[in-house]
C-alpha cells in the first residue's frame, strides 16, 4: 500500500467507517429504539452507529491540510474507495492462501474431519510465502498435522473426529 | 497493612499449590517461548492459548494467562534487543538502544540489565498492587451503575486516544469494538441484534475468534512476504549476560525512574504500555548529560523503558481486577478470560474470590523469579528460536489458531469468524488503524450497555445524572479534559506547526 497516498488512505478509512456506521444505525433503528427511560434493544447500536459515522466524517474532514484543496470538490469519497482498492499492492498470493487455509479448515472440518482439515490449512497457507515449494509445504503440513493430532486429539480430546464423511 | 500481609501469605499458599504452580510455570514458559518467536506478541500468544483455559479450573487458568502475559513480554525484549524486531509495540523503544548494544557486542549485557530492571520493576509494581488494591476496593464499593458507566467511558476514551496513532482512529476502533460487543441476543428483550440472520451469532461473537482474527491472522496477512529473513549471528552465552560494574551504575537510576513512571501510568486506566515506554525513554534522554549517546547503545535507554513496561504491567492489574476496567488490550483479554470462567471482575472480586486475587499477586512474584531463573540458562535456546523462519512459523500458528478457536465452542462457524476478522483487521491495519482498542471496546461493551441501561432506569431517563453524582462527575470531567487535550494538540499541530513531523506519527511507525 506504499503506492497509496496517506490522504487517500484516510478517505478510504473514513468512507468505510461512515458506511458501517450508517448500516448499523439502520439496523439499530429496526430493533425499536425506546426512550432513555425504557431503552429498547436498538438504542445502543443506533447510537454507536451514529457515533461511528460521525468519527468517520471527522477523519475525512481532517485529512492532511496539504491536499485539502484537491479534496474539496467532494463526491470523491465513495469513488476513491473503489480506486484505492485497485491500487493496493497487498500481497494477493499471501492473502488468498492464508484466508484460503482458514476457510479450507472450516469446510474440510465439516466434510472431512480433523486430519484433512489440518493438512489443508497448513499446506495452503504455507504456499502463501513466495519462496515456498509444494514439497516443502506438504512436508510442513504433514508434520504439523501429526503434531496437532497428537496434542489435540489424543492429548486434549478435541471433539472433532479424525475423519468423517459428509 | 497487617491484613494485606496475611492475605499475601494466603496468596502464596494458593499459588504454591502444585496444581496451580504447574500451570503458572507452564504459562510463563510458553509465554516466554512464543514471545521470543518473531512476530508473536503478548496479544497473539494469549489469544492462541486462551482456549486452553477451557480445560482447567479458574484459579490455575488465570495464573496461566498472567504467566503467559509477562512471559511473552519478557521474550519480546529478547527479540527486540538481539534482532531489532519488536514483536510487541512497547519494545519498539527497547530496539533503539538495545540493538546498537548487540551490534557493539554488548547484547548479553543489555539482556542482563533488562532482566534486572524487569524484576525490580515488577516487584515494586506488585508491592504497590498489594497495598493499593484494598483501598481502591473501599472506594469501588461506593460505585453504582452510574459511576461504573462513567469510569468505563473514561477508560475507553483514554485507551482510544492515548495509544498509538491518530486519536480519532482510536475512537473509531473503540466504537467498532463496542458494536461487535452488541452483536447477539439482547439480554433484556431477547431481540437478535446485528446477527445478519445467522443463528450462530445469537450468543454474540466469540472473544477468541475476534482476537485471533485481529492479532493472529490479520498480522500474518500484513507481514507475509514482507519480512526478510534475518540471519542471526549473535552468540549470547550465560557469562555475557553479566553487565559490568560501570554499566550497572549507569542503569541504576534510570531503572528506578522507569519504575516510577510505569507505576504512575499503571494506575491510570487506558494508558497503554507503549506510551509509557516512550515517555520513560524521552524522560531519560532529557535528563541525560549526554543525550547524543541515546540511539547508539546507551544502556539507560534499555533499562528505563523496560522497567516502566514491567511496572506498568503489574500495576495495570489493579484497575482490571478491582474495578473491572482493563488498562489495555492485553488486560481486556485477561478480563475476557475471567468472564469466560464465570467470574465477574469488580470490587466484589477481591472479597468473593480471594483465592484468585491474592493467588494471582503471589504468582506474579513466583513467575518473575522463574523468569530470571529460566532465562539465564535458556538464553542460548531462545537465540536459536529467533532463527525459526517466518514461512514455517505462520502456517503452524494458523493451525493452532483454527483448532484453538474450534475447541472453545466446538464450532466451525467460529473458525470462519476468524477468517472474516483476519481480513477485516488486515484492511484496518493497511488503513493505519490500530486494532487494540477493538478488544477493549468488545470486552467492555456489554458491561457498559448493561450499566448504562440500569443507570437510566434508576434516574428515570435523566442523562444529567452522570454529571450530578460527585464521583461520576469527576470521571466525566476527566473525560472532558482528555478531549480538550486532544483538541488543543490537534489545533497546535495543524495551525501552528503544520510542516513539522508529528509525534504521534513517529510513534505509530
Amino acid at each position: 500500500m506504499q503506492s497509496l497516498k496517506p490522504s487517500c488512505k484516510e478517505r478510504i478509512g473514513a468512507a468505510l467507517l461512515i458506511a458501517m456506521g450508517l448500516g448499523i444505525m439502520n439496523a439499530g433503528y429496526s430493533y425499536e429504539l425506546g426512550t432513555l427511560r425504557h431503552m429498547g434493544p436498538g438504542l445502543v447500536p443506533f447510537a454507536l452507529g451514529a457515533m461511528l459515522s460521525l468519527v468517520g466524517l471527522l477523519i475525512g474532514a481532517t485529512t492532511g491540510g496539504g491536499d485539502r484543496a484537491r479534496r474539496l470538490p467532494g463526491h470523491e469519497v465513495g469513488h476513491g474507495a473503489g480506486q484505492g482498492e485497485a491500487q493496493t499492492d497487498a500481497d494477493w498470493r499471501g492473502w488468498l492462501c492464508i484466508l484460503g487455509g482458514v476457510v479450507s479448515f472450516v469446510l474440510l472440518g465439516h466434510f472431512g474431519g480433523l486430519v484433512p482439515a489440518s493438512f489443508a490449512a497448513v499446506f495452503l497457507s504455507a504456499l502463501g510465502d513466495r519462496e515456498a515449494t509444494l514439497r516443502e509445504s506438504a512436508g510442513l503440513a504433514a508434520a504439523t498435522t501429526a503434531a496437532g493430532v497428537a496434542i489435540f486429539h489424543y492429548g486434549l480430546h478435541l471433539q472433532l473426529p479424525l475423519f468423517r464423511w459428509g | 497493612m497487617e491484613q494485606s500481609l496475611t492475605d499475601l501469605l494466603y496468596g502464596f499458599s494458593v499459588a504454591l499449590e502444585p496444581g496451580n504452580l504447574m500451570w503458572s510455570v507452564f504459562g510463563v514458559l510458553i509465554g516466554n517461548l512464543i514471545g521470543v518467536l518473531p512476530g508473536m506478541g503478548a496479544l497473539t500468544t494469549i489469544s492462541i492459548l486462551l482456549p486452553l483455559t477451557y480445560f482447567i479450573a479458574p484459579v490455575p487458568a488465570i495464573l496461566m494467562l498472567a504467566g503467559i502475559f509477562y512471559g511473552s513480554q519478557y521474550g519480546g525484549a529478547i527479540g527486540a534487543i538481539l534482532l531489532n524486531l519488536p514483536s510487541h509495540p512497547p519494545h519498539a523503544v527497547t530496539c533503539l538502544d538495545g540493538y546498537p548494544m548487540t551490534k557493539a557486542g554488548r547484547g548479553g549485557a543489555a539482556l542482563g540489565v533488562t532482566m534486572m530492571a524487569s524484576f525490580f520493576a515488577a516487584s515494586v509494581g506488585i508491592i504497590v498492587m498489594i497495598f493499593l488494591s484494598p483501598l481502591l476496593v473501599d472506594v469501588a464499593f461506593k460505585f453504582g451503575p452510574t459511576e461504573i458507566c462513567s469510569i468505563m467511558l473514561l477508560g475507553l476514551l483514554a485507551g482510544a486516544t492515548m495509544s498509538r496513532g491518530s486519536p480519532l482512529k482510536g475512537i473509531a476502533m473503540t466504537l467498532f469494538g463496542l458494536i461487535c460487543g452488541a452483536v447477539g441476543t439482547d439480554v433484556i428483550t431477547g431481540t437478535q441484534r446485528l446477527t445478519f440472520g445467522l443463528t450462530e451469532l445469537g450468543d454474540g461473537m466469540e472473544l477468541t475468534a475476534l482476537c485471533m482474527g485481529l492479532f493472529g491472522v490479520a498480522d500474518f496477512l500484513v507481514t507475509i512476504n514482507r519480512v526478510a529473513a534475518k540471519p542471526v549471528r549473535v552468540k549470547v552465552r550465560m557469562a555475557d549476560m553479566r553487565p559490568t560494574r560501570a554499566e550497572l551504575k549507569q542503569a541504576f537510576w534510570p531503572m528506578i525512574r522507569g519504575t516510577a513512571i510505569g507505576t504512575l501510568f499503571g494506575a491510570m486506566p487506558g494508558t497503554g504500555p507503549t506510551i509509557t515506554t516512550f515517555i520513560a525513554y524521552a524522560f531519560e534522554r532529557k535528563l541525560s548529560k549526554t543525550p547524543a549517546r541515546f540511539g547508539t547503545g546507551a544502556i539507560e535507554g534499555v533499562a528505563s523503558p523496560e522497567a516502566s513496561a514491567h511496572a506498568k504491567t503489574q500495576v495495570d492489574f489493579i484497575p482490571t481486577m478491582s474495578l473491572g476496567i482493563p488498562g489495555d488490550a492485553v488486560m481486556a483479554l485477561l478480563l475476557g478470560g475471567l468472564i469466560l470462567k464465570g467470574i465477574q471482575p469488580g470490587p466484589q472480586l477481591i472479597t468473593e474470590h480471594r483465592d484468585i486475587f491474592w493467588g494471582l499477586i503471589a504468582s506474579f512474584w513466583i513467575g518473575n523469579v522463574l523468569l530470571v531463573v529460566l532465562n539465564v540458562p535458556l538464553i542460548g535456546v531462545w537465540v536459536r528460536m529467533l532463527q525459526v523462519p517466518f514461512k514455517f512459523l505462520y502456517p503452524t500458528a494458523l493451525l493452532f489458531i483454527c483448532i484453538g478457536v474450534y475447541s472453545t465452542r466446538n464450532s466451525l462457524f467460529d473458525v470462519a469468524e476468524v477468517a472474516a476478522f483476519g481480513a477485516l483487521g488486515a484492511v484496518f491495519l493497511k488503513l493505519e488503524f490500530s486494532l487494540a482498542p477493538i478488544i477493549l471496546g468488545f470486552v467492555l461493551g456489554p458491561m457498559l450497555e448493561e450499566n448504562f441501561r440500569r443507570a437510566m432506569l434508576l434516574s428515570r431517563g435523566d442523562a444529567m445524572v452522570f454529571f450530578e453524582r460527585p464521583i461520576s462527575a469527576g470521571f466525566m470531567t476527566a473525560c472532558g479534559l482528555l478531549l480538550a487535550v486532544q483538541l488543543v494538540s490537534y489545533w497546535r499541530k495543524t495551525i501552528l506547526a503544520a510542516p513539522a513531523p508529528q509525534p504521534e506519527e513517529l510513534m505509530s511507525e
